[in-house]
């Protein structure tokens, strides 16, 4: 059903998704797919509005718990664990899987406050000190470190949009996750700024195994190295990103990345 | 004629207007299928009806007022006023005594003098009403006739119709408006007349309340009126007990609402909380004086206090609590549903539990609409007046005790005004100086609430 390119199996996957469905009541939004999500490799999710991509990647940290109506069936696994089972909790699922929006959505709170917010809660640091150290950590990571420092108790929500990306992408960085699930973050900001977060997701890959929902060609062929096609809530065709934009296999996927629909 | 039948007979006018200028728009269209009208004719109709009526009720409103005295002028220039005493008490009594007669509202006169003045007026009304309902037909046949030849094709009669409404709706919130400034002007004159007789000190920091409305106008015993200790309950009662009630549980029934309760449920207790602010206060009054009030004495008793009463703020308080939770809760429901979604989702992708983005997201974020909230919950329960009357007592007392009696503001002017006083006592005004302080709260916290609520709605539009 899906095509995927030849040697892609992954030794090295930090999740695994296993013939996973999603239901929006009788509705199925996401059909039997199957992926691995590693470190070693940035991996985008494209297709056409509608297709399912959030949905799929709200699997990943179990975020259609909070979607009354949903449902997902399959199997996902974090670290050979599956993340539905019992021994796994959502708070500790999230913690290690973080998520970033396609909006902007910095609490109303200081920037300080912001980053303090995932470390606090999960008592990774408790002392002032210690809190001071991560969140510095975090905006540096996330770039952002030098435009705030001065004004770390201004509100959040007072940064401009790409600013405030970076917040919050700091901010799921600060509790040190193994995951970031991106849904398409750029898409709110202008150029100048999407090309700062392209800028860190590169440096970000490699420690945290990144997965981004994009609607932009360039972006996905840009920053990412593995491509998972979706349309009408199945994965058509997954491979490199450099293969998925040449040598695409199905029709589908050739039609939609040439920009003849979607 | 009464303005009853005048309107009656303009509105009568109004719609035989609106049918013919709709009769009038539609002919157009009929002679010539290729005119167009500018405007619907339901438009032209309305236009007629409104020049048909408007100015009709213009007239009436002038009318209603300027009959009886041109009747009156009338009645006086007769021979059988001839006799009347030139002024007072008795002469009134007489004109009246004629005219009720005259108008069949009263069978006979106890006042021969009237006697001789029943046939003037009789004469006068019937002559006036006449006059009355001539002028009321000729304006409303003279606007219609105006508004009908305007009605063209290419007659823009829908901008003019709905400048009238826009009028009509401007002049409706005027009212509200004027209404505000009469009540305060009416305040402030005899607020300023009271202070004329009790200096403004003692009122606003004498301790003891206790005014006497038979004692002399003239020389007003200022220690007696000392307002202190009803400021102190209005505040223990309605700002201090009730809201310690009110607050807690119309938060906590919010967070339950908008963040635990499934829809179906929701749908069903949201619509009940709005009715218990339905409740008329008088039922609270009695829920309080006949349940609360009893109860609280028994576990006083029971805890061995002695000397508590069946009367006390605590029972008016807890009561006035549960009476304003809708007005907490409907505020909170309605700001914590405005903190938008992506806020909660962020905190719950953070992997906070549910009640730690309640707590440390959501409420913070809410709280401004909260606090407005709660601001105008309190200038609600300091104006209510049945529950403390009826659980709390007429007796003003200074404490800290809340199984002991006490009153209110709004209880004492009730008291004072429904008092023995004349109204120009001292001990009647007070009510007004009273009520001044009340109204002065009461807008200073509502005005403070509006201003948070707008900031609050500005952060997140
Ligand atoms: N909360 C929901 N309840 C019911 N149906 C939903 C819900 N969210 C999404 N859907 C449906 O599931 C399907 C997939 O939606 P999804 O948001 O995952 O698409 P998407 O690929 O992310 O689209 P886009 O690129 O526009 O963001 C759509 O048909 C959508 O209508
Ligand atoms: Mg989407």
């Amino acid at each position: 059903m899906t095509v995927i390119h030849e040697k892609l199996v992954d030794t090295n996957a930090k999740m695994r998704a296993r013939d996973v469905s999603v239901y929006y009541g009788d509705k199925k939004a996401i059909d039997e797919v199957s992926i691995d999500i590693s470190p070693d490799y940035v991996t985008a999710f494209i297709g056409p509005s509608g297709c399912g991509k959030s949905t799929f990647l709200r699997c990943f940290n179990r975020m259609n718990d909070t979607i009354p109506v949903a449902r997902v069936t399959g199997t996902i696994e974090l670290e050979d664990e599956d993340i539905h089972g019992n021994a796994m909790d959502v708070v500790q699922l999230r913690a290690r899987v973080g998520m970033v929006f396609q909006k902007p959505n910095p609490f109303p709170k200081s920037i300080y406050e912001n980053i303090a917010y995932g470390p606090k809660i999960h008592g990774l640091a408790e002392k002032k000190p210690d809190i001071d150290e991560v969140v510095e950590k975090s905006l540096t990571r996330a770039g952002l470190w030098d435009e705030v420092k001065d004004r770390l108790d201004e509100s959040g929500t007072a940064l401009s949009g790409g600013q405030q990306q970076r917040l919050c992408i700091a901010r799921a960085i600060a509790v040190d996750p193994e995951v970031i699930l991106m849904d398409e973050p750029c898409s709110a900001l202008d150029p100048i700024a999407t090309a700062k977060i392209e800028e860190l997701i590169d440096e970000l890959s490699g420690r945290y195994a990144i997965v981004i929902v994009t609607h932009s060609m360039q972006q996905a062929a840009r920053v990412s190295q593995r491509t998972a096609f979706f349309h009408l809530g199945k994965m058509v065709e997954y491979g490199p990103t450099s293969d998925i934009f040449t040598n695409p296999i199905e029709k589908r996927t050739q039609d939609y990345i040439t920009g003849r629909y979607g | 004629m009464s303005p009853i039948t005048l309107i009656l007979i303009a509105i009568g006018l109004g719609l035989a207007g609106w049918l013919a200028g709709r009769a009038k728009a539609w002919s157009f269209q009929k002679a010539d299928a290729n005119v167009r009208l500018v405007a619907r004719p339901t438009y032209h109709a309305w236009y007629v009806a409104v020049w048909v009526v408007l100015p009709v009720l213009a007239f009436i409103a002038l009318w209603s007022f300027l009959a009886p005295q041109l009747v009156m002028q009338t009645v006086l220039a007769s021979p059988g006023a001839e006799g009347l005493p030139s002024f007072g008490f008795q002469r009134d009594s007489i004109l009246s005594e004629a005219r009720a007669v005259a108008t069949g509202s009263a069978q006979g006169v106890f006042n021969s003098d009237a006697e001789a003045l029943i046939e003037p007026f009789r004469e006068a009304i019937s002559h006036y009403n006449l006059i009355g309902l001539v002028v009321t037909v000729m304006i409303a046949f003279a606007g219609g006739a105006y508004a009908f030849l305007r009605v063209k094709p290419d007659f823009r009669a829908r901008t003019r119709v709905e400048r009238t409404v826009m009028i009509v709706l401007l002049l409706a919130s005027l009212v509200a408006i004027l209404t505000t400034f009469g009540i305060f002007a009416s305040l402030v004159f005899e607020t300023v007349r009271f202070f004329g007789m009790v200096s403004p000190v003692d009122f606003l920091f004498g301790s003891f309340w206790g005014p006497d409305p038979m004692s002399n106008p003239e020389a007003a015993d200022g220690t007696r009126y000392g307002a202190i200790p009803l400021f102190w309950g209005t505040i223990f009662i309605g700002a201090i007990i009730a809201m310690i009630v009110a607050i807690p549980l119309g938060l906590m029934s919010a967070i339950y609402l908008t963040q635990y309760a499934n829809p179906k449920l929701r749908a069903w207790v949201k619509p009940a909380l709005e009715i218990l602010a339905g409740v008329p206060t008088v039922v609270y009054g009695y829920f309080a004086a006949l349940t609360v009030a009893p109860a609280i004495r028994d576990m006083a008793v029971a805890v061995g206090i002695s000397g508590a009463s069946t009367e006390s703020a605590l029972a008016a308080g807890v009561v006035m609590g549960v009476m304003i939770i809708p007005f907490v809760s409907s505020m909170a429901d309605d700001s914590i549903a405005a903190v938008p979604s992506a806020m909660r989702d962020g905190s719950l992708a953070m992997g906070a539990t549910q009640s730690e983005t309640i707590r440390r997201v959501l409420f913070p974020a809410a709280l401004p609409g909260i606090v407005a909230g709660v601001m105008l919950a309190v200038s609600r329960a300091i104006g209510e007046t049945m529950i403390v009357v009826m659980a709390a007592s007429t007796a003003a007392n200074l404490t800290v005790n809340p199984l002991e009696r006490m009153t209110t503001v709004t209880v004492q002017i009730v008291k004072m005004l429904t008092g023995e006083g004349s109204f120009d006592h001292p001990a009647t005004l007070s009510a007004f100086a009273l009520g001044f302080v009340l109204f002065m709260v009461t807008l200073a916290l509502n005005f403070i609430a509006l201003r948070v609520v707008k900031r609050f709605r500005e952060a997140y539009d």
